[in-house]
C-alpha cells in the first residue's frame, strides 16, 4: 500500500516537472512570432564581429546600416548622401564636397568638415590595409574649407574617386569621439556612425540588435529594430525561419546562400515568406593561380581546357534551380565598360581534350589520366565549405575534368582560409566571386594588381607587365573613350589567358515575410537598404 | 575453452558475426559487387528515387547511392579495422613491456599514457588535424596517436594480473627467457581480453571516423564515406529526408553488429559469464569508451 502511494506520488511529481518545463517553451515561440512581425531578425552565418568601419573584420551588411559615406552609388550613377553636392576641379585633382548640415553621429557629435578630415586621415594613416582601394594611394590631403565644406586633394586625376568614396568601407564616418588616441587602426571605443540604425546590443557569436535612429537626417526608418542572429548552418536557419525565430535571410557577403534552393521553395509555399531576387550582381568564378610555376595551372592550355569542361547550363538549371544565369565572361554585359565582344567558350569536353592533346598533355595508357614530361595533370581546387552549392559544383566539374584525364583534388575550407589562400598565393584554383556592380569592373580590375586580391592569379601570364601598365592607365585616364579601349584590352587579355573561369552570375536572394514591402537592392552585394522596408498594415 | 562452440549458440552473436564478415567481404570486393561506378555523375538522375538499376536511388549529383555505400565500406569499416590493428599493435607491445617488466620502464610508459589520456580524444584529434591539415591520412595518424595509450593501459593491467600467478613465477625461476614466457604463457591468456576490448572499441571508432568526415575533416570529395554521405544529406534534410536513410542505417547496423559481437565474444571467452548468461548478459567487463 505504502509503496503504491509512493509510486503514484513520484509519477505525479515527475509529470509536474515535465509539464512545467514544457509550458514556457510553448509560449516563447508565440511571443517571438508576435514581435517578429514588427521587426526584422535576420540570420547570419557569421557574427557581425568588429564593427570598426576602417578595418575589414566586420560584417558589411551590418556596417552598411550604421555608417554612411559621402556619396552613394546607384543604378543612375553617383548620388548625394552625406555630401549634398560636390565640385571637381578642371584638372581632376581636387574634389570639393558640400556636406549636409543636419547630420549628427549617434552619440550626438555633429557631422562636419572636421569629422570628415579626421576620419579620412585616420584611414590614410593605415594605408597598407587599404592598398586594394587605389584611392588610398592617390589622396594627398584633406582640407577643411569651412564648417560644412571639405576638400580632397589627389596626387593625380583618378576617375573612380567618387565610386570608391561610396563603398561600404573604408571611407565612411565614425564619431571622432570613438577614436582611440586619435586613431581607428588599433580599435575604437564605440560604433557611432550617422546611418539609419544604431548598434544597441552585441552578444558575440549570438546576436546583435540595431535600433532605428530617431534623429536620422532622412527620417526615422519604419522598422524599429533589426536583429542579426548568428545561425551558422543552413538547416538551423531553415527551422528558425519556419518557427519565426528569425524572419529574414539573405545572400551573405561571401555569396553563399545557406538555405537550400528547394527549402526556400517550401517556405514560400507555406505562404508566410516571399523571395525577392536582385538582378545579377556579380560573377561566381574559379580563379586560377597563374603564378604557380610548379602546377599545370600555370599553362594557358590547361586553364582554357578547364574553362571548356565547366557545364554552366547544368549548374544554372539543376544545382542553382534556375536562380542564377550561366556566365561566359568575367563581367556580365550589364556591367559598365564591360560590354565587349569576347569569344564564348561553352561546355565542350572534346575541345578541352584536343587543347590538352596539342599542348603535350597526353593520356597515359590504362589510367586515363594525362601527364606531360612525367608531370601529372593534377590541380587542387578549394571551395567554401559553408556554401551549399560550391561543393556540388566542384564535384560536377571534377567529374567532367576526370573524363578528359584532368585530375582535380577538392578541399573544403572556411571562407577565411580561402581568403587567406588568395592573399598568400597558396592555391591552384579556388572559388571566388567578383565584387559586385559598384566595384565592377574598376575595383575588381584594380584588384589584379593587389596582393590581397588577384595579384597571384594574374602575375604568371606572359602579358602581365603590359596588363598592369594598362590598369594603371585606366585609373588615371579621364577620357571616356580611351578608357573604354583600355578596359577592352585588359578584359581581353585575362579572357584569352583564361585566368578567371566564370560559372554563373550571382545575385542577392532575400527570403522575407510576405507582408514586408519595399525590399530593394543597392549597387553592391554587401549592403541591403533596411531603412526602406516596412510591414504592410 | 571452446570459443567457437560457445559463440555458435548465441544467435545475436552469430548474426552480428555474419553481418560483419559479409560487409567486410563486400567492402573488399567493392569493384565487383557495386552495380555502378560510385563517381559517375549523371545530373539527369539527380535525387532520383529507387529504380531497378539504382536500388537506393541517386544523390545530389545523380551518383548511385548503393555503389557509394558499398565503396564507403572501405574508409568507414576497413580503414577503421586497420587503425585498430595498428593502435592495438603499439598498445599491446608497450602494454606487455610495462606490465611484464614493471619498475622504471612501466613508470615511464604509464606516464606517457597518462599524458595522452588526459586530453579528451576529440580535442586531441582536432588539434592534430589542425596541425597536419585536412585529409584521411591525417585522421588516421591522429586516431592511432590518440588510441594506443588506452590499449596499452588495459593490456598492462591484464598482463600484470597474470605475471603474479604461480606458473609464471615458476617459469621465471626455472630460467626460461622472458621472450619465451611472454609468447608461451602470457599472450594466450591475455588474448581473450584483447579481443574483447578490440571488438568493443571498434563501434565507437566507426562513429568517430564518420563524425570527422561529417565535419568535412576526413575523406575529401568525391570519394564516398558514410559520414560524408550523411553530411551531404544534411543539407537537404528538410526537403529530401530520405537521403539520410541509407548511410544512417548502414552506420547503425554496423555499429550495433560490432557491439553485439563484442558482447557475444566476451561471454564466449569467459565461462563464468556464460553460465550466468541468462541473468547477466548485459554486464560488461570492459566497458570501453574512448
Amino acid at each position: 500500500m505504502f509503496i503504491t502511494t509512493f509510486k503514484s506520488i513520484t509519477i505525479l511529481m515527475v509529470l509536474t516537472v515535465i509539464l512545467t518545463a514544457c509550458n514556457p517553451a510553448k509560449d516563447q515561440p508565440n511571443n517571438q512570432a508576435e514581435t517578429a512581425t514588427k521587426n526584422i531578425t535576420y540570420a547570419t552565418a557569421k557574427d557581425i564581429n568588429d564593427m570598426n568601419p576602417h578595418l575589414y573584420a566586420g560584417s558589411m551588411p551590418a556596417q552598411g546600416i550604421v555608417y554612411e559615406s559621402l556619396v552613394e552609388n546607384t543604378a543612375e550613377g553617383i548620388k548625394p548622401l552625406l555630401a549634398e553636392s560636390w565640385d571637381v576641379s578642371p584638372d581632376g585633382k581636387t574634389y570639393t564636397f558640400h556636406l549636409r548640415k543636419d547630420v549628427k553621429f549617434h552619440d550626438g557629435e555633429p557631422f562636419n568638415a572636421e569629422a570628415v578630415k579626421q576620419n579620412i586621415e585616420a584611414v590614410q594613416r593605415n594605408s597598407e590595409k587599404h592598398a586594394w582601394i587605389k584611392l588610398s594611394t592617390k589622396i594627398k590631403a584633406c582640407r577643411v574649407v569651412d564648417e560644412y565644406t571639405v576638400e580632397l586633394v589627389l596626387a593625380e586625376p583618378y576617375y573612380p574617386t567618387l565610386a570608391e568614396l561610396s563603398m561600404t568601407r573604408p571611407y565612411v564616418f565614425i564619431s571622432p569621439k570613438d577614436f582611440k588616441n586619435g586613431e581607428t587602426k588599433d580599435g575604437v571605443n564605440g560604433y557611432h556612425g550617422t546611418g539609419p540604425y544604431v548598434l544597441a546590443d552585441h552578444q558575440p557569436e549570438q546576436y546583435a540588435t540595431f535600433k532605428a535612429n530617431p534623429n536620422y537626417w532622412n527620417g526615422t526608418p519604419t522598422i524599429p529594430m533589426i536583429t542579426a542572429k548568428v545561425l551558422p548552418a543552413g538547416e538551423t536557419t531553415y527551422l528558425a525561419l519556419q518557427k519565426g525565430e528569425v524572419n529574414f535571410a539573405f545572400t551573405d557577403d561571401r555569396g553563399a546562400d545557406s538555405v537550400d534552393v528547394e527549402a526556400v521553395e517550401q517556405l514560400i509555399a507555406s505562404g508566410k515568406y516571399q523571395r525577392v531576387q536582385s538582378e545579377s550582381m556579380n560573377t561566381k568564378m574559379i580563379v586560377a593561380n597563374t603564378s604557380r610555376q610548379a602546377s599545370p595551372v600555370h599553362e594557358q592550355a590547361v586553364r582554357e581546357a578547364l574553362w571548356y569542361v565547366v557545364d554552366r547550363e547544368t549548374i544554372s538549371k539543376d544545382i542553382m534551380g534556375g536562380t542564377e544565369a550561366p556566365a561566359y565572361t568575367l563581367f556580365s554585359k550589364n556591367v559598365n565598360d564591360a560590354d565587349i565582344p569576347l569569344q564564348e567558350r561553352a561546355y565542350d569536353p572534346q575541345k578541352a581534350a584536343s587543347l590538352l592533346d596539342s599542348a603535350g598533355w597526353v593520356s597515359t595508357e590504362g589510367t586515363g589520366s594525362r601527364s606531360k614530361n612525367g608531370k601529372p595533370l593534377t590541380m587542387k581546387l578549394d571551395y567554401d565549405s559553408n556554401s551549399s552549392s560550391q561543393k556540388i559544383e566542384a564535384e560536377l566539374i571534377q567529374s567532367a575534368a576526370a573524363a578528359i584525364g584532368m585530375k582535380l583534388e577538392l578541399t573544403g575550407e572556411e571562407s577565411t582560409s580561402i581568403a587567406n589562400r588568395r592573399s598568400t598565393g597558396e592555391y591552384d584554383l579556388l572559388f571566388n566571386q567578383t565584387w559586385g556592380l559598384a566595384y565592377d569592373p574598376q575595383s575588381t580590375i584594380a584588384g589584379f594588381t593587389s596582393q590581397n586580391a588577384y595579384l597571384y592569379a594574374t602575375q604568371g601570364i606572359p602579358e602581365a607587365p603590359k596588363l598592369y601598365k594598362t590598369i594603371d592607365q585606366i585609373m588615371t585616364t579621364t577620357n571616356e573613350q580611351t578608357r573604354q579601349q583600355l578596359f577592352t584590352d585588359v578584359l581581353t587579355i585575362v579572357h584569352d589567358e583564361a585566368v578567371f573561369i566564370p560559372i554563373t552570375n550571382g545575385n542577392i536572394t532575400v527570403v522575407a515575410p510576405s507582408d514586408l514591402k519595399g525590399i530593394t537592392f543597392k549597387q553592391t552585394q554587401y549592403e541591403l537598404p533596411f531603412e526602406q522596408m516596412s510591414f504592410e498594415k | 575453452m571452446n570459443i567457437w562452440s560457445n559463440l555458435r549458440h548465441d544467435r545475436i552473436g552469430m548474426l552480428s558475426l555474419v553481418t560483419v564478415i559479409a560487409v567486410i567481404v563486400i567492402g573488399i570486393c567493392a569493384p565487383i559487387i557495386a552495380p555502378h561506378d560510385p563517381l559517375t555523375v549523371n545530373m539527369s538522375l539527380r535525387y532520383n528515387g529507387s529504380t531497378w538499376s539504382y536500388w537506393l536511388g541517386n544523390d545530389q549529383l545523380g551518383r548511385c547511392i548503393l555503389s557509394r555505400l558499398i565503396y564507403g565500406i572501405r574508409p568507414s569499416i576497413l580503414l577503421v579495422l586497420w587503425i585498430l590493428l595498428i593502435s592495438i599493435g603499439i598498445g599491446t607491445a608497450l602494454g606487455f613491456i610495462a606490465g611484464y617488466f614493471k619498475s622504471k620502464v612501466d613508470a615511464w610508459i604509464m606516464r606517457i599514457c597518462d599524458i595522452m589520456l588526459s586530453f579528451p580524444g576529440y580535442v586531441m584529434t582536432l588539434a592534430i588535424v589542425g596541425i597536419l591539415g585536412v585529409g584521411l591520412e591525417n585522421i588516421v595518424i591522429a586516431f592511432i596517436l590518440t588510441k594506443w595509450a588506452w590499449f596499452a593501459r588495459v593490456i598492462r593491467t591484464s598482463v600484470m594480473q597474470y605475471t603474479e600467478l604461480d606458473y609464471i613465477r615458476f617459469a621465471k625461476a626455472s630460467g626460461i627467457s622472458n621472450w619465451h614466457i611472454i609468447r608461451r604463457h602470457v599472450v594466450p591468456v591475455t588474448f581473450a581480453d584483447l579481443t574483447v576490448i578490440a571488438s568493443s572499441s571498434i563501434g565507437s571508432m566507426i562513429l568517430q571516423i564518420s563524425g570527422f568526415s561529417f565535419l568535412g575533416l576526413g575523406i575529401q570529395a568525391p570519394h564516398a564515406e558514410w559520414g560524408m554521405m550523411l553530411n551531404e544529406a544534411r543539407e537537404v534534410m528538410f526537403t529530401r529526408p530520405e537521403m539520410m536513410l541509407a548511410p544512417g542505417i548502414a552506420i547503425i547496423i554496423m555499429v550495433s553488429a560490432f557491439n553485439f559481437l563484442a558482447d557475444a565474444l566476451q561471454v564466449a571467452l569467459d565461462p563464468r559469464l556464460h553460465q550466468s548468461a541468462s541473468t547477466y548478459t548485459s554486464s560488461k567487463k570492459w566497458q570501453v569508451r574512448i
